[in-house]
């Protein structure tokens, strides 16, 4: 790769739009991932106290937004 | 709004909330719109998906290409590009998923609703805004199942990114529905 196309491609990665999309890509996988662990955590028998504790949110947070999987 | 849909339309309307029903889904989203779409034949939408090469027959691998991307968690390639940008690799992270969780486990929850009418997502509502605003910068006084697929296309994820993998693209749309001339009109 010649030193101006390295150039150029750095200054693109510069763009905030791509590290923006990045995050909200990364969000998006993130609330499936979620989704996919507290269901399997659920089928365990997991408390939904235990599934808060792990992730770090209170219990209320997590029972609101999966108790009705 | 809706008085100024087509019969057409609003036919396609009913589908999408048949196809989110169908899927246990809990919300009518863009992919159910596309489904319903895909079932017409004879409307002005599917004439102009038949100009572009999708006749009725070839429209499964729309079908399917739509199950490939809820496989993924709903995430459409460019998300899956942004994520690679970061050193995610998201076929990666399906298959070690389905590996412990079951295939098809981060395809989106279906919420089990039950009965009763789904609400459209955010995203469906946006759509049928759009739709409206395209048949009136055609200026066209109903809005018809073609200016649904127009909408379609004009909005990023992953419906327009797999119709435009299939030729479909609001430009080539515009181009066998207007004509050369009005390609260009804003959507």
């Amino acid at each position: 790769m010649t030193e101006a196309t390295d150039l150029a491609e750095r200054a693109g990665d510069r763009d905030p739009r791509i590290g923006l999309r990045a995050v909200a890509a990364l969000r998006r996988l993130l609330e499936q991932l979620e989704a996919v662990q507290v269901r399997s955590a659920r089928n365990q028998g997991w408390s939904w106290q235990e599934i808060a504790a792990e992730l770090g949110v209170s219990r209320q947070a997590v029972h609101k937004k999966h108790g009705r999987q | 709004m809706f008085e100024r849909f087509t019969k057409d339309a609003r036919a396609v309307v009913e589908g999408a909330v048949g196809h989110a029903e169908q899927a246990g889904a809990g919300q009518v989203e863009e992919s159910h719109v596309l489904l319903a779409l895909l079932d017409r034949e004879g409307t002005r939408g599917s004439f102009a998906l038949a100009a572009l090469g999708l006749t009725p027959p070839r429209r499964q691998t729309v079908v399917r290409a739509l199950d490939e991307a809820r496989r993924r968690g709903g995430l459409s390639r460019a998300d899956a590009d942004a994520l690679s940008d970061l050193g995610i690799d998201l076929s990666a992270v399906v298959s070690r998923i389905e590996e412990t969780h079951g295939e098809g486990a981060l395809a989106p929850a279906a919420k089990s609703g039950g009965w009763g009418r789904r609400p459209f997502s955010r995203g469906a509502k946006a759509l049928l805004s759009q739709s409206l605003r395209t048949a009136v910068a055609h200026r066209d006084r109903h809005i018809g199942d073609e200016h649904l697929l127009l909408a379609l296309t004009a909005r990023p994820g992953t419906p327009a990114e797999v119709l435009a993998d299939h030729g479909v693209t609001y430009d080539s749309l515009a181009k066998v529905l207007y004509g050369d001339g009005e390609a260009r009109a804003a959507g």
